[in-house]
């Protein structure tokens, strides 16, 4: 026998994952006026370049350690933000597998993941409370990271808390993340094209209302 | 898989097979002790050993040991342990081996997977 195969009629394109070399970004108008570099600015992305960068750490079971992404010399900062306004990180993160979870939080010390109802907070010293919000390494596989962060010069900082699970006397954690280095150009006078093919950045306090 | 060959050694001198990566655990993938020489039975351990990140909890961590597996290799025997019998068996740091005896009649040979 035998068989042609008909030809497709039609095919799924997926597209890129990161921002790519021509791509438009819009910084809506809820940035405050600390970062008016940016607040309601169209930019288009000149060059891209990405860095991937593996952070690791061994934690007891039942105690957690802050990942801190913004600039500094603390323990805990990795020193990942950009330095220059006219830089935009694009950041993926995705984990290895183990017996840990991550909360997050911007600025320090307020959670992405608080509900509305008094006391309904992420809480590490709850049993229940502190799986709320909580993010497990499959929801962002390291080869298939899903989370994705995007980082502006002088951004509050963005707190990774991680976290080991009873049941186990240590984890080894590693966050596997890629860097997209974005250097930006601006837009003076986007149009009203631009401004509906951008992908638009909102500032964090849209997570909470 | 890489492996490695050594002689049982005491603790304190444990010998390293897979030194620690930062970005990878050492999963222990089969395990061979050959005592047929040995001078007595031995009991061999597989030792993980690293130093913890600073945490909320604990602001200096120290290094620290810990055994991950352990089996008595009767004298005048050679057993061989396959990927089933060792799954979980898992270094977060350098994988180390020793014995309760120094014999230099008995071997031991690990083959171990970074991942």
């Amino acid at each position: 026998m035998l068989e042609l195969q008909s030809k497709p009629q039609f095919s799924v394109v997926v597209p890129p994952r990161t921002l790519q070399e021509g791509y438009l970004v819009h910084f809506s108008e809820d940035w405050p006026s600390t970062h008016n570099a940016v607040r309601a600015k169209t930019f288009r992305i000149d060059v891209t370049n990405q860095v991937p960068y593996d952070l690791s750490y061994i934690i007891p079971t039942g105690d957690y350690r802050d990942v801190d992404f913004s600039n500094g010399s603390g323990t805990f900062q990795e020193n990942i933000y950009p330095e220059n306004v006219n830089s935009l990180f694009e950041v993926l993160v995705g984990f290895k597998p183990g017996n840990f979870l991550s909360q997050w939080y911007i600025p320090a010390g307020k959670s992405i993941s608080q509900l509305e109802y008094a006391q309904m907070y992420p809480d590490l010293d709850d049993d229940e409370k502190k799986y709320l919000g909580a993010r497990q390494p499959k929801d962002s596989p390291y080869d298939d990271p899903r989370i994705k962060m995007y980082l502006v010069k002088d951004l509050s900082p963005l707190i990774m808390r991680l976290f080991t699970l009873e049941g186990v006397d240590y984890e080894k954690i590693v966050v596997g993340l890629t860097i997209n280095k974005c250097k930006m150009r601006e837009i003076e006078a986007p149009s009203q094209d631009d401004l509906l093919k951008a992908k638009v950045i909102r500032y964090y306090d849209y997570l909470r209302w | 898989m890489p492996s490695e060959v050594v002689a049982a050694v005491l603790e304190a001198d444990a010998a390293v097979i897979a030194a620690e990566r930062r970005n990878a655990v050492v999963l222990a993938k089969s395990i061979t002790i050959d005592n047929l020489n040995g001078g007595g039975n031995r009991v061999i351990q597989i030792q993980d050993v690293f130093t913890p990140s600073v945490t909320e909890g604990v602001a200096a961590p120290v290094e620290t040991e810990v055994d991950r597996w352990k089996y008595t290799a009767l004298a005048g025997d050679q057993i061989t342990l396959g990927e089933d019998e060792l799954k979980g068996v898992k270094c977060l740091g350098a994988m180390k081996v020793y014995s309760d005896v120094a014999d230099a009649s008995c071997f031991i040979s690990v083959g171990y997977e970074l991942e």
